[in-house]
């Protein structure tokens, strides 16, 4: 429930989605199922075709083929107002003060001026923007700048909110704020897709990702599914390395020695028969790392695979079907 | 208030205010005053030169002494009834050691039109050029003083003149009230409606149009940029039209109300009268402006939202005058043909609609006709700007969806098989 609306189980529903320029396949099948009051993630390199599915999913610009429900399965033209959009190419008008160009953009979203004008007072004394509320927009940094439209597309709280590559030239002190902007719209109840191309964010924000890489979405699941995509990483020095043909024999296939210690990979329900070897094989501990890849390292593993025209598809419809 | 025409007046109020409260609209405020001056340097650049070219030329006339004051008196008599004043007249004595009429026509120093010589009853007439005015009008003049002689002397003449001070406005008159329409609805439209073809500039260069096209309608983004342009038009024309009435006010306190009275013909020309009277002819004009302006506006608005930089707009900006001139043409003519076939073509063709059918108001008492019209042109309008909003979302947002071709030409297809069916099964 957000408000006195009851919504659906999923605040965007892309089916589909396909999108020609020319002759060039920018976006080639995508779905995707945004749970309501979830913070969702479409991560892809440059050029993937993010932007053009987020565009496609608003009904800024319309598919070759799929379809987009949005907020209780309606079209996105019937519920503008709900939505709050920051598009990739930040856009405002220079000669417009700040406090005007957020009610503006309340404005076209059904907010009345006035309390546009309010709201934008209180949202910007809070992210410390205070001394720029009656600041021409073209007297402002490009991270100010891009702030104000941030608060803009969200003054008059809606329910959906897409923002395209939201964290792209904000230092880090936005950045942080803006983290925690997003975090408190998704307390409220809101619902936030975002896309990114820093791993940090989404692996911070995120319930649920999407990768899309070469026009079409590879993966779907929470941040810990991709991760699960790589092996776990171990790094293990025994104390008696007197004999490593005897240490080799309890390690799995495949483990490298650099220096005193063994490097290997192994899945996540190997972690205790391993220790268990280790321990029964008396050549000691004095060394033992097990990690779990990061967001960056599963998501470079999905794009790397998809360049080398490696067919993913079973791997990922199997974890996809493990978190579903 | 609908959404839709909520967001209309939001972009519209932005609009408005970007333009208006920027200094470079003073000038823009102040543009026809150059105009004016423009056109009055240059009405009196030309005036003078036709006033100096007028007082060089002459038409001679080499004759007896005896026949000299026959011909100024006859002069005196008929060059007040020309339509055209002749040339002045120099009248040479004949000689033996006069020049000849050749030589006379080639002196320097003035423009001689004519040279007459010889006897009146058998003159010579040399002209510049052949037919001429002044040639006819110094046979003419031959002719007269021999007609005078051979009358002998007559009674003076004594006309009664009678004007027609309430006789109605005439046919020529209403014309030119129409014509006088159709030029004002045009060079408003000229300056005001021109500016909507770089409208949408600002939010393609600044990106602000993503904004826009996530948010509303983009049939309500190009009609709250037009509805700006148009409140910038009004405040335009309001201004000007105060200041000319206050212009006029104190004109009057300055001018002696006995002088104005004597003058016959301002006094005519203000009791010329519309066919469907000054209010309604007024209040028609204007509204005939405002669908005017809309509906350039808008072809301009979409053919100038397909620019990708201001080096095409400002190329778009020629065939766009010369299409504006063009509807001015078809109306100016329609408004010199009341009823003709090209003013019925006229006033059908919705860009040159709003201007013809001002200059019928002028000539024609029909009113009904004119809510006809007007609903006309806002169906033109509202189906301008549809097919400008999806050329915009196919060319500019490169959103193709219901704009294809051969999509329309499959439901077309479709929807005859459908009938064909249909049809079938009736029979």
């Amino acid at each position: 429930m957000i408000g006195d609306r009851s919504l659906s189980d999923f605040s965007v529903e892309a089916n589909g989605l396909t999108k020609y320029f020319g002759n060039f396949k920018a976006v080639d099948q995508v779905s995707l199922a945004v749970p309501a009051g979830s913070i969702y993630g479409v991560l892809g390199p440059n050029g993937a075709g993010k932007t053009t599915s987020l565009r496609m999913t608003l009904g800024i610009i319309d598919p070759d083929e799929g379809t987009s429900r949005l907020l209780g399965g309606q079209r996105p033209q019937s519920v503008r107002n709900r939505i709050g959009y920051l598009p990739e190419e930040r856009g405002l008008y220079p000669g417009m003060k700040a406090r005007e160009a957020i009610a503006f953009m309340g404005a076209l979203r059904g907010l009345d001026w006035s309390e546009g004008r309010r709201r934008a007072a209180g949202f910007m004394t809070e992210l410390g923007l205070e001394r720029v509320i009656d600041e021409k927009i073209r007297k402002m940094s490009k991270g100010m700048a891009q702030m104000i439209q941030l608060i803009g597309s969200i003054v008059h709280a809606p329910d959906l909110i897409v923002l395209d590559e939201p964290f792209s030239g904000l230092d880090p002190v936005n950045q942080e704020r803006l983290e925690m902007l997003v975090r408190r719209e998704r307390d409220r109840g809101a619902t936030i897709l975002f896309s990114t191309h820093v791993m940090a964010h989404a692996e911070r924000l995120c319930d649920r990702i999407a990768i899309i890489a070469r026009s079409q979405r590879r993966f779907e699941g929470t941040v810990d599914d991709a991760r699960a995509l790589l092996p776990m990483q171990v790094r293990y020095t025994p104390r008696r390395a007197d004999d490593p043909a005897a240490v080799a024999a309890n390690l799995p296939a495949g483990a490298d020695l650099r220096g005193d210690a063994w490097h290997f990979a192994i899945q996540d329900g190997d972690v205790e028969p391993l220790l268990a070897r280790i321990t029964a094989s008396g050549h000691g501990v004095t060394g033992l790392s097990i990690s779990r890849p990061a967001l960056h390292d599963a998501f470079v593993h999905i794009v790397r695979q998809v360049d080398a025209g490696f067919d993913a598809n079973p791997a990922i419809d199997a974890v996809e079907e493990a978190s579903a | 208030m609908t959404p839709f025409i909520r967001s209309m007046f939001v972009v519209a109020r932005r609009d408005f205010l970007a333009i208006v409260a920027t200094p470079t609209f003073l000038l823009f405020l102040l543009a026809p005053l150059f105009m004016v001056g423009m056109g009055l340097a240059g009405g009196m650049g030309a005036s003078q030169l036709a006033d100096s070219a007028r007082g060089a030329g002459r038409i001679v006339v080499v004759a007896d002494a005896a026949d000299v004051e026959a011909l100024r008196s006859a002069d005196a008599r008929l060059r007040g009834a020309m339509g055209r004043e002749p040339a002045a007249l120099d009248i040479r004595i004949a000689s033996p050691a006069a020049a000849d009429p050749v030589t006379i026509a080639r002196e320097k120093g003035s423009d001689t039109y004519a040279v007459m010589s010889g006897p009146l009853s058998a003159p010579r007439i040399v002209e510049r050029e052949q037919g001429s005015s002044s040639g006819r009008y110094l046979a003419l003049l031959a002719g007269d003083v021999q007609r005078a002689r051979a009358a002998g002397p007559l009674p003076p003449v004594s006309p009664r003149f009678e004007s027609l001070s309430n006789g109605g406005t005439s046919i020529a008159v209403q014309q030119s009230l129409g014509f006088g329409a159709v030029f004002i609805i045009f060079l408003l439209t000229l300056l005001l409606a021109g500016q909507t073809v770089s409208s949408l500039a600002e939010e393609k260069g600044n990106k602000v149009i993503e904004i826009l096209a996530a948010a509303v309608p983009l049939e309500s983004v190009f009609l709250g940029k037009l509805l700006g342009m148009l409140g910038v038009a009004m405040l335009f024309i309001a201004f000007w039209v105060i200041l000319a009435m206050g212009g006029g006010m104190v004109a009057a306190t300055q001018v002696d109300p006995a002088a104005l009275a004597a003058a016959g013909k301002p006094a005519a020309t203000l009791a010329a009268t519309p066919a469907t009277g000054w209010p309604f002819f007024l209040g028609i004009g204007f509204a005939y402006f405002i669908l005017s302006f809309l509906l350039l506006g808008a072809a301009f608005l979409g053919v100038g939202a397909q620019a990708a930089t201001v080096r095409e707009i400002q190329m778009l900006s020629l065939p766009i005058t010369i299409f504006q001139v063009g509807m001015f043409s078809l109306s100016a003519g329609a408004a010199s043909a009341p009823g003709s076939s090209l003013a019925r073509f006229a006033e059908v063709f919705p860009f040159s609609s709003p201007l013809a059918m001002a200059a019928r108001a002028a000539t024609d008492d029909a009113k009904a006709v004119h809510l006809l019209a007007l609903g006309w042109q806002a169906i033109w309008v509202a189906l301008v700007i549809w097919v400008s909003v999806r050329l915009f979302r196919s060319g500019v947002l490169s959103s193709g969806s219901g704009w294809k071709f051969w999509q329309r030409k499959r439901t077309i297809a479709a929807a005859a098989a459908a009938g064909e069916a249909v049809s079938s099964q009736l029979r």
